[in-house]
């Protein structure tokens, strides 16, 4: 069904696509060119996940390829066609979770139906059903402030992924959790990707991360950021599907993180 | 002996250190505010080192407070009297929050109406609302118009800085998380920025209130023809001091009301704030 | 890039543009104020000064006395007054504080009371305070202290009570007494608070002295503008306000220079009280 190579896969057209994305940010202290011409397409249930050095643009060209941020050259195209301003088609996992304090558990979830003014028996139909799937029904009345790091977390996920997006857009949203939530939640993603075919686009700084997840890890250059390297993680390998104590412990893994770390670190020295 | 183990921060053992139980803390309070009517009502004796011109013997206090009760004192009420401070300041709190609370949540909101109505605000804020009351008796004479002007002066600048501040400060993570689940622009502001910033702006009204309630003390005390303060004005007038006493007592007390009852009403109204 | 609240907008735009909005505002309303004053008819005299006879009071009233004093004694007077009731509540109420922090029973003990005067506004006090010490700058003087009272103890209060115990220990097993703790530990962590507490007692005595110049004295900015109204000139009232604004303002100002200087490593955690 699918297929280990990706320009095989861009040669449909793809999901989403960067085309020559520039972005120069003009300050006080002079201008700054975050991105210089990233090309990226993103094929149709692909799992790309972005990695680089800090400062390398990576969380900017997430936020342009959301629509929340204008990129200063090129453009974004979904399904072929200019995307839109921000909205559910390509939804966001941030980084500091962004739940709304005011409402609960529930109420953040239903919040982009309630937005496209779907009815509130479908509503909470779509609610109870993501609350299970994510194993959340015991929260669905707390409130934010009351629950872990984690836990917010993955109420983020749910409400991103509730309202179907095409799209779904993660800023490394692991980056705030302790390092063993931090792994349940890597494989709990991992098991939703492959369980329900979404197309993701996922920013980490962490290449172990960006090879358990993906099935193709962007490298992108130190400031300012270009896509240095793409590179195929097949779908089939062995260590899919298991822990990622596990996995990183096959040869084949290590090869590609070997790889992939070599890269950054030239990167790193560059800088 | 055993050492006291002692709660909430204290470090050291000592009886003085720790932070006393809901008992003891009852205890103690109501013995020093015994403690103190009882040296008030000693030095106020008759023959004692105080005059009671000074300062009146508890008994005049609670006199005067009955005395108010039953018979009306500068021709109405003490009931009518509370009344004509509370409706003054109410009202002209409520009207200072219909048209600051709007307008500081749109200088939030807007960038242009920032620039535009901040600078004239920062004009008006240090002068303070006591300094509008001779312009008010200039204009609009002594009586109900004048007191009403100055509260609503006095409450309007609280009203405006505060609730552009809770909108203003809201987190821009939660606004851009709102764009990307599709909310339109009047969503975001109504679904999440004001839901969110609802604690701060209940502060600001709070706060609002209390310049509201001091400036009206103030309003009475020197433009007013009914009311607590113009009570208080009259008694110390006329020397009538447990009037006096009691008058800055009710004064005291609606004060406070007013502020647990903002707490209250914040308490209620938003019940996920942590703190 | 913009991380603030607003409706959606495209990033970057060099031209100081809030500057520029703001002089426009400010410009129009001064335009509208002379405007009024100037077509005959649409607003008298007596209510709306124009702009120019505001100014023209000013000078006025620096140069020649008015009801006993030019502006300058006025502002001196009303100064002096202040600065000596707001000295005596930091002098009072900071110790206060830290004792009501430091003592928990005697929290319990002044509370009730303390809570029942604080919410009897400063001016309340203005009858009672002329029967006890007549019509002198001592009575002012007692205003500005009650209107700046609680401001410190509370916030004082508040900032002691909030260094952390570890603090308290970490010093307790370096040696020190309770005494070194206080003065080498506890005032510096809960510096901050305090100065905001002194910041918002300043304000506060600043605006209930403007009260009480209004009622008793014969000098001073509130006097100013009281006698303003009686004589009728409204463009003496206009200046008065207008200097009791600055001069505030200006307070202020000093205030939070001088906790950026003394403090510039820490801004207050804790929330004020207002």
């Amino acid at each position: 069904m699918t297929t280990s190579d990706p320009s095989a896969q861009a040669r449909a057209t793809p999901k989403m696509e960067a085309r020559g994305i520039s972005k120069t940010f003009h300050t006080r202290a002079g201008d700054i060119v975050a991105l210089d011409r990233c090309d990226l397409a993103i094929g149709q249930r692909d799992f790309v996940t972005v990695v680089g050095p800090s400062g390398c643009g990576k969380s900017t060209l997430m936020m342009i390829a959301a629509g929340l941020d204008a990129p200063s050259t090129g453009e974004i195209l979904v399904d072929g066609r200019p995307a839109g301003p921000a909205g559910p088609q390509r939804t966001v996992v941030f980084q500091r979770f962004a739940l709304f304090p005011s409402e609960t558990v529930a109420e953040n979830i239903a919040f982009g139906l309630r937005v496209a003014g779907i009815d509130r028996a479908e509503r909470d139909r779509r609610v109870d059903e993501q609350l299970a799937f994510m194993r959340l029904a015991q929260f669905r009345d707390a409130y934010p402030h009351e629950l872990s790091g984690g836990m917010q977390q993955r109420v983020a996920i749910a409400r991103a992924l509730v309202v179907r997006p095409e799209i779904l857009l993660m800023d490394e949203p692991f980056g705030a959790l302790d390092a063993q939530t931090r792994t349940v939640l890597q494989e709990e993603v991992s098991r939703l990707a492959r369980e329900m075919n979404y197309t993701v686009m996922f920013i980490t700084h962490s290449v172990e991360e960006a090879v358990y997840l993906g099935d193709r890890v962007v490298v992108m250059s130190a400031r300012p950021g270009r896509i240095k390297r793409d590179l195929a993680v097949p779908r089939d390998a062995a260590w899919r599907g298991l822990e990622i104590e596990e996995a990183s412990n096959h040869a084949d893994f290590i090869d590609i993180k070997r790889e992939i770390w070599e890269l950054i670190r030239t990167e790193i020295v560059r800088q | 002996m055993r050492p006291l183990r002692s709660r909430a921060g204290g470090s050291t053992a000592s009886f003085w250190r720790r932070e006393p139980g809901p008992i003891a803390w009852l205890a103690i309070a109501m013995s020093f505010t015994a403690a103190c009517i009882a040296l008030w009502w000693f030095v106020t004796r008759p023959g004692g080192p105080v005059s009671p011109l000074f300062l009146p013997p508890p008994m005049d206090v609670v006199d005067a407070f009955v005395r108010l009760l039953a018979r009306p004192y500068l021709g109405s009420t003490l009931g009518r009297h509370i009344a004509s401070s509370l409706s003054v300041v109410i009202g002209g709190w409520l009207a200072a929050g219909l048209v600051g609370l709007p307008l500081g949540i749109a200088m939030g909101w807007w960038r242009k109406a920032r620039w535009i109505a901040f600078p004239i605000f920062q004009l008006l804020r240090p002068i303070p609302p006591l300094a509008w009351i001779p312009l008010a008796i200039l204009w609009l004479g002594i009586g109900d118009s004048a007191r009403i002007f100055v509260v609503f002066i006095a409450a309007i600048v609280p009203w405006v800085m505060n609730s552009m501040q809770a909108v203003y400060s809201i987190d821009g993570l939660l606004v851009r998380a709102a764009m990307t689940l599709g909310a339109s622009d009047r969503q975001i502001l109504t679904r999440v920025v004001c839901r969110t910033a609802l604690p701060t702006l209940v502060a600001g009204a709070r706060i609002a209130l209390g310049n509201a309630w001091t400036t009206l003390v103030a309003a009475e005390l020197l433009a007013a023809t009914s009311g607590l303060g113009y009570i208080a004005l009259n008694a110390s007038r006329t020397l009538e001091m447990g009037i006096l006493l009691v008058a800055m007592a009710i004064i005291g007390i609606l004060g406070a009301s007013f502020a647990i009852g903002m707490q209250l009403l914040t308490r209620l109204v938003a019940p996920w704030s942590a703190t | 890039m913009t991380a603030m609240p607003g409706p959606r907008r495209r990033t970057g735009s060099s031209v100081p543009q809030p500057a520029l909005y703001g002089a426009l505002a400010l410009t129009a309303l001064f335009a509208g104020w002379w405007l009024a004053t100037a077509i005959p008819g649409v607003v008298s005299p007596r209510v709306l000064p124009s702009p120019l006879d505001v100014v023209a009071r000013f000078f006025f009233l620096a140069i020649e006395p008015f009801s006993g004093s030019t502006l300058e004694g006025h502002a001196i007077a009303s100064l002096t007054r202040w600065l000596i009731g707001v000295l005596a509540a930091l002098g009072l109420g900071i110790p206060i504080g830290v004792l009501l922090a430091w003592l928990p029973p005697c929290r319990a003990a002044i509370t009730p009371i303390f809570e029942l005067l604080r919410y009897i506004p400063p001016f309340a006090w203005v009858p009672i305070a002329v029967l006890w010490l007549g019509a002198t700058t001592a009575t002012q003087a007692l205003i500005v202290f009650i209107a700046a009272f609680p401001a410190c103890v509370i916030n004082t209060q508040l900032g002691v009570s909030q260094v952390e115990p570890i603090l308290l220990r970490a010093a307790k097993t370096l040696g020190a007494g309770p005494w070194t703790t206080l003065r080498r530990v506890v005032l510096p962590v809960a510096a901050p608070s305090i100065f905001t507490g002194v910041r918002i007692a300043f304000g506060n005595g600043w605006m209930a002295l403007v009260g009480a110049e209004l009622v008793v004295g014969k000098q001073g900015l509130g006097f100013l503008i009281s006698q303003g109204q009686i004589n009728d000139s409204v463009a003496t009232i206009f200046v008065g306000m207008m200097a009791i604004g600055a001069l505030g303002a200006a307070i202020d100002a000093l205030l939070q220079r001088a906790q950026r200087v003394i403090l510039p490593w820490k801004t207050a955690s804790v929330r004020p009280l207002e």
